[in-house]
């Protein structure tokens, strides 16, 4: 008798169905207009239904039926006005209740997520280096306290953000950091790069000594032997090391949320969350789509990279 | 291996490792030592110190009245996040392993790590105004169910406050534990299976007796970083309540914010860092010391 699954892809698809419901909602609520949400916070999209019944009117040439709300406002009133007939304008009006959100989120975030991307690529760009070169050095080279060094930096990882917290922002208050773009990546890089130097050194010690031996016989010197034989191998630990950090960055809300009060270098994290304390936060299509805006880089890191980005995430978790 | 040929070499190595150890000593060894250092006086930020002692330590764990309310909030929390994420991740995760055919555990193990592209402030903010919010999601279920008497703000209510927080991430199938644990799973031996079949061990008796014993380690793992992301944690709770309403969701970490950013009292703020940092340190140690992972049972035996 041939086993049956049900049960389990049962629970399954339960499971998957209640963990990504609340993102169902999110989709929906940021393609709706506050009138729509405030009626009814989880009703299905107005516009669509729309967009098809009007697209079925036109086809079937009834396009006179068609017939929509538009709310516009003069001065202080809000005035609704029934309009009809025209297919064109009817989905221009649509579209435009969709996007309304997303255009108004997207001029409060760009700034933001501008911010956040340039912050955690540089980060993981400095971490690769830092990390690679340091534990390179590690790996293969011994030299007076070598052996202490590398301890030193490896028990930063016992050292937890809560006891540095406070002290931390003193500190880059007192460098004259705040509001910069250095108080998120100095920081970032030096507690970034231990568990890379950790990583990749002993990925370097595993490495074949032939490897070492043909290159320096070819000529390679201790540079070359770096950049043209370590680093080229290296590429799938780094890739897992770059993506790993850019989820952290992207994460990242108390330490940008305290030191970056200008402004002009909120990241994506603080970014949300002022939003929501601000008057923005009652206009929800906004925020919903501004949650929605905030998710589409790492998702697109995701779909192009679906293997380091899930073992960059496991790896992050080891780290904490 | 290369060993040193020459002091050029030996200061080459020493400059190559510089620049990481230049930041480390800045942003990581500096703070910690400031941080104890400071702990012993009373000061504002720019203001003159006074060497307190160990005054900022006894006022807080003795005089400070949110101390004892903070710590079983954060207990309560912790031991909440602990049962979940031990429990429903392993689950999933042996249900998923259980399936015949790789392209079906695949699909299942990514649909469950969608969620960890969206920000961590976004989810927190997406629970708090669509699912726990007075208009959200639960109430709407009360109301249309007829069990309008129990819709309430979850969040603002000081009776479900703490427990409407823990319930944050409800199913709590987090992708990242669902990894570890399959990964468990993958790797217990062909062999154990068949024993174990002719045994007649199967379904529910040989998850118990079979898989969570070899799951150890990664239970082990799992808890440790619960416990130590459960200490240090008040951000969630920072973007949610603020500690409120009154001091129901209050948590050390928290308190530690407050005093240093909103009532400037560093010295305090510092001396509850170290505290924390005391238990983080005491969970680590006895953790090391007598918890021992399966691996290192089985060779034992």
């Amino acid at each position: 008798m041939k086993k049956t699954y049900y049960i389990q892809h049962a629970i399954l698809i339960t499971g998957v169905i209640l963990t990504l419901a609340p993102f169902y909602f999110v989709i929906s609520n940021s393609i709706r207009s506050n009138n729509e949400i405030f009626r009814s916070p989880f009703a299905f999209p107005q516009s669509i239904k729309d967009v098809f019944s009007f697209t079925v009117l036109k086809l079937t040439g009834r396009e006179n039926e068609i017939s929509y709300t538009v709310r516009t406002t003069d001065g202080e009133a809000v005035l609704f006005e029934t309009r009809s007939g025209n297919y064109a304008e009817a989905m221009s009006h649509q579209w435009h209740t969709m996007t309304d959100g997303f255009v108004y989120a997207w001029e409060v975030l760009r700034q933001y997520m501008v911010n956040t991307l340039f912050v955690s690529l540089t980060t993981a760009l400095g971490v690769m280096i830092l990390g690679s070169v340091t534990a390179y050095i590690f790996a293969r080279y011994r030299f007076p306290g070598s052996g202490i060094l590398f301890y030193v930096v490896i028990s930063v990882m016992m050292i937890p953000g809560i006891l540095t917290l406070v002290p931390s922002v003193q500190l880059v208050t007192g460098l004259g950091l705040r509001n910069s773009y250095l108080v998120l990546i100095l920081p970032y890089i030096a507690s970034g790069q231990v568990f890379a130097i950790f990583v990749l050194r002993s990925f370097f010690k595993g490495l074949s000594e032939d490897l070492f031996d043909a290159a320096r016989i070819d000529g390679a010197n201790h540079f070359r032997l770096y950049w043209s034989v370590v680093l080229p191998l290296s590429r799938p630990s780094l890739a897992v090391i770059a993506i790993m950090n850019i989820l952290g960055t992207w994460n990242a809300f108390m330490w940008p949320f305290i030191v970056n009060s200008d402004q002009q270098y909120h990241v994506i994290a603080s970014g949300l969350y002022i939003m929501s304390t601000s008057q923005v936060a009652t206009n929800y299509s906004a925020m919903y789509s501004a949650y929605l805006i905030s998710s589409i880089p790492l998702l697109l890191l995701f779909v192009y990279a679906t293997k380091p980005f899930i073992q960059g995430l496991s790896s992050g978790a080891f780290k904490a | 291996m290369q060993h040193l040929k020459s002091i050029r070499t030996g200061a080459a190595c020493y400059l190559s490792v510089l620049p990481s150890l230049a930041l480390l000593a800045v942003f990581s060894f500096l703070p910690m030592f400031m941080a104890f250092y400071n702990s012993f006086f009373e000061y504002e930020v720019g203001g003159a110190r006074t060497w307190v002692g160990f005054d900022n330590y006894l006022d807080y764990i003795i005089s400070d009245p949110t101390t004892a309310i903070s710590f079983l909030n954060m207990a309560i929390l912790t031991a909440i996040t602990i049962a979940v994420r031990l429990s429903v991740p392993l689950i999933v995760a042996k249900l998923i392993h259980s399936l015949p055919h790789e392209r079906h555990r695949y699909l299942y193990r990514l649909a469950f790590l969608i969620p960890s592209v969206v920000p961590g402030v976004a989810i927190q903010l997406i629970w708090g105004l669509l699912i726990l919010g007075e208009t959200g999601l639960v109430n709407s279920i009360l109301e249309s169910i007829g069990a309008g008497e129990f819709v309430r703000g979850w969040l603002s209510d000081p009776d479900t406050a703490l427990l409407a927080l823990a319930c944050i991430g409800f199913p709590w199938i987090t992708g990242f534990e669902v990894l570890i644990f399959y990964a468990g799973l993958s790797n217990i031996p062909e062999s154990v299976h068949e024993a174990a079949a002719l045994d007649a061990a199967v379904g529910v008796k040989k998850f118990l007796l079979i898989d969570i014993p070899l799951v150890l380690s990664q239970i082990k793992l799992i808890f440790m970083l619960v416990i130590i992301g459960g200490i240090q944690s008040f951000e969630f709770i920072f973007i949610l309540t603020q500690g409120g309403p009154g001091f129901e969701t209050y948590v050390p970490g928290l308190w530690m914010y407050d005093n240093a950013f909103s009532f400037q009292k560093m010295g305090y703020a510092s001396s509850i860092g170290v505290v924390l940092f005391v238990i983080i340190m005491f969970f680590t140690v006895i953790n090391m010391r007598y918890f021992r992972s399966a691996e290192e049972l089985q060779e034992a035996s």
